[in-house]
């Protein structure tokens, strides 16, 4: 969607909004990785900040609960020296009958900054960076089942640290396609950075249709979906799937498509595995597994707040670009007319 | 009162007519057809258009549309709607039952008549609900209902999972010999809210698989075949399911179809961005399934193209796509888009009058006076070749939901003719 990239980007082609990695090139996203890359450090400094954000504000809209995404977000904003407003807008607003738009338009005339969204619906942010708030920086934090780009980025980066190129690997994606919003972004950011085999694997009922048109082969075995494969990436099973038919059990399911140690022999011996957490263990993947030399689970964690440091602080130098650009625009304009 | 066009080319399906010709219209009558130079008439004339290059056909008949009036008319009032609707060259409208309160009723079904006919700018064709309330479960009043006017029955966008009470509305329904109208897709498998397929996919949105349609259209001819109730399916949207219909009705069995011009013209890649004006039920799905509901107008598969006309307040667009309210406003851009159909090559003008208007007349059972002298005047006369801004300056319908907004469009109605009179001129 080329819509999404224009939207995304200042005139000057810098990030303003970080909504999917769809549409941007892999300049673009191999910058956001290296920033990533420069962050990992301060994790590790004593003291952890570093004043990129001073004086901004930051506001974490969370329309759906998300526990884990939430905080490391939290924790990005605060590593950047901005002031974080977190609202959980499930117990606030909306549910007054306020609708988001004129939630929305409160917090801009708060003057914040940035707004950290994740919402059910599919789209959320991109209605929001373009209709609602554009003058606002706005990072998606997972909407409905189309994006959750900072995951995937942080995915991205993970492999890139332990792997090195993408060109040669073999990525296998495995469980709930249809209904994750990290899958779709993972294929479009692997797909630009060069990586050429992506597998899917999975049952029909949880592959969505049309999703070979994206450039990846679907498996429904999951021992030839990950044989030989460098990267495999397990996806978090929602208990409701048997509920609403899609499964029949979790343990038929984890009989057929679960990540267990004799499963994973399947794959290159020095093949990492990766989950978005939180997981499920005894699930999608076996506990050995999880806790085994191969996991990058709890490595994907770290990763995660120095990629959200780096789309927050790349983001806001994009915004504060374009207000600029359109502030010395408007004045000219003025210029113009006195004269 | 005397109206003459001159020099139209003149388009009626049921004469086979197809000629260049002066149209005298003398006190609501077509008084002479033919060369007005060459037959000399005394006295005055009120209105004189120099209609070369124009189209003037029998005037359009939409069997699908919603006027918004009684309960919404944040929306659209019926004089808003139907003055649209004339500007588009539709004189008589079929209403949907999905109006607040539910077609479901004498009373509603004279305020909306008497409404429209206060406007003046269409005469109203009502579809009543098939089912009280629309609610699928008890018989409407269907006898009732048709001696006050009512054209045809359904349950609009509403599916009779209950395959006893739908058995039973046709049976009642068939008894009277009154015409049903369904919009096929199954209520589970239509819950999504675009066409299911490679878009839908890519932009997270749950999707409306094409057997939803296929397996409903299925179910609605075998129940119709088993009854002999007359039907009518409303906005095909799938090749599959034109595939159906052909199917049926080289069976014999009593069927009509239609389309709406929107799905003849968008597909779902319309919607990428999330552009919410392309958001409708049924969903537009994919150009093969477009290319094929235009082979099927050609070859007459599907009997009539009909607006589904939806007008919306911008509230109702302003929201992530799944959160928007379906529908398209549609009477301000009809007749550009047949005309996009027209230059592609894809349909001709004919094509499109015989399903605007012939047809369309014929399903709704409305007597069609056409191009013939001594008859009422029900006309339209089209400008193919005038361009001109869709804005809010010229739009007519209250809706803000036009997905063609700020653009130049081709093509326009010079003049409407309702009875005999203007019930619309540019």
């Amino acid at each position: 969607m080329s819509d999404s990239s224009n939207l995304q980007l200042t005139e000057h082609g810098e990030l303003r909004h970080f909504l999917t990695p769809e549409g941007l090139d892999r300049l673009m996203l191999e910058r956001i990785l290296d920033t990533a890359d420069s962050f990992v450090v301060v994790g590790n400094q004593e003291i952890k900040k570093v004043p990129l954000l001073r004086g901004r504000t930051v506001v974490n809209l969370f329309f759906e609960n998300s526990t884990r995404t939430r905080s490391t977000f939290e924790l990005a904003a605060k590593r950047l020296s901005a002031d974080v407003l977190t609202l959980d807008i499930k117990t606030s607003a909306t549910s007054k009958g306020e609708s988001l738009l004129d939630t929305l338009q409160n917090l801009r005339a708060m003057h914040s900054d940035m707004f950290v969204v994740r919402h059910s619906d599919s789209g959320a942010a991109h209605f929001i960076a373009e209709q609602v708030t554009p003058n606002v920086a706005i990072i998606n934090a997972g909407d409905g089942r189309h994006a959750h780009p900072t995951q995937a980025m942080l995915d991205m980066l993970t492999i890139r640290r332990h792997k090195g190129r993408f060109e040669p690997l073999s990525v296998a994606i495995v469980g709930d396609i249809s209904h994750s919003r990290v899958a779709r972004d993972q294929i479009h950011a692997l797909k630009t950075l060069g990586c050429k085999d992506i597998r899917l694997v999975g049952p029909n009922t949880l592959m969505p249709q049309g999703i070979e048109n994206m450039g990846v082969t679907t498996h429904s075995n999951m021992d030839s979906g990950i044989s030989g494969a460098d990267v495999i990436i397990m996806l978090r099973l929602q208990t409701e799937r048997m509920a609403s038919a899609f499964l029949p059990s979790a343990g038929e399911y984890f009989r057929l498509y679960g990540l267990t140690t004799a499963r994973l022999s399947q794959a290159k011996p020095d093949a990492i595995v990766m989950h978005p957490g939180p997981i499920n263990r005894g699930i999608e993947i076996e506990s050995a597994v999880a806790d085994g030399p191969q996991s990058m689970i709890l490595n994907q964690v770290g990763y995660g707040i120095a990629l959200r440091m780096a789309v927050m602080s790349m983001a806001m130098s994009g915004q504060m670009q374009q207000r600029q650009t359109q502030a010395s625009k408007s004045s000219s304009l003025i210029g113009e007319k006195k004269i | 009162m005397r109206i003459i066009i001159r020099g139209a080319r003149l388009l009626d399906p049921n004469q086979a007519l197809d000629c260049v010709a002066d149209v005298l219209v003398r006190n609501g009558v077509i008084e002479i057809i033919g060369n007005l130079t060459d037959t000399p008439f005394d006295g005055h004339v009120d209105t004189q258009v120099n209609a070369k290059g124009m189209i003037l056909s029998p005037s359009f008949v939409d069997l699908n549309t919603c006027l918004r009036d009684l309960n919404q008319i944040q929306k659209g009032t019926i004089a808003s709607e139907t003055l649209a609707a004339a500007s588009a060259g539709f004189t008589h409208l079929c209403p949907s039952p999905d109006t607040q309160p539910c077609s479901d009723s004498g009373s509603v079904i004279s305020l909306i008549k008497s409404k429209a006919e206060a406007a003046g700018f269409c005469d109203l064709l009502p579809v009543a609900a098939l089912t009280k309330d629309l609610k699928g479960a008890a018989l409407s009043n269907m006898e009732s209902l048709s001696r006050a006017g009512c054209i045809g029955f359904s349950n609009a966008g509403f599916d009779i999972s209950d395959n006893n009470v739908l058995l039973r509305c046709y049976e009642y329904a068939a008894t009277f010999g009154l015409k049903v109208l369904v919009q096929a897709q199954d209520e589970k498998l239509g819950s999504g809210h675009m066409h299911a397929g490679p878009t839908a996919t890519r932009m997270g949105l749950d999707g409306i698989p094409i057997i939803a349609e296929t397996l409903s259209i299925s179910r609605h001819l075998q129940l119709m075949q088993h009854t002999g109730v007359e039907g009518h399916f409303n906005q095909l949207t799938s090749a599959q399911g034109v595939a159906l219909i052909r199917q049926a009705k080289a069976q014999g069995i009593k069927v009509t179809a239609d389309v709406g011009i929107a799905h003849l013209c968008f597909t779902d890649s319309a919607i990428k961005g999330y552009r919410s004006q392309y958001h409708v039920q049924p969903p537009l799905r994919e150009e093969l399934d477009r290319e094929a509901l235009v082979a099927g107008i050609k070859d007459g598969t599907i009997d009539a193209i009909c607006s589904a006309h939806q007008p919306h307040e911008s509230a109702a667009k302003c929201a992530p796509f799944a959160a928007t309210e379906s529908g398209m406003a549609v009477y301000d851009m009809l007749v550009p888009l047949i005309q996009t159909l027209v230059d592609a090559g894809e349909l001709n003008w004919m094509h499109a009058i015989v399903a605007l208007s012939s047809n369309s007349a014929s399903i709704a059972k409305n007597e069609i006076t056409g191009l013939t002298v001594g008859k009422r005047a029900n006309l339209t006369l089209i400008d193919p070749n005038h361009s001109w801004t869709l804005d809010e300056a010229s739009q007519l319908s209250h809706g803000t939901n036009q997905a063609l907004a700020n653009q130049t469009l081709k093509a326009r109605v010079k003049l409407t003719l309702k009875q005999g009179q203007i019930s619309y001129a540019l």
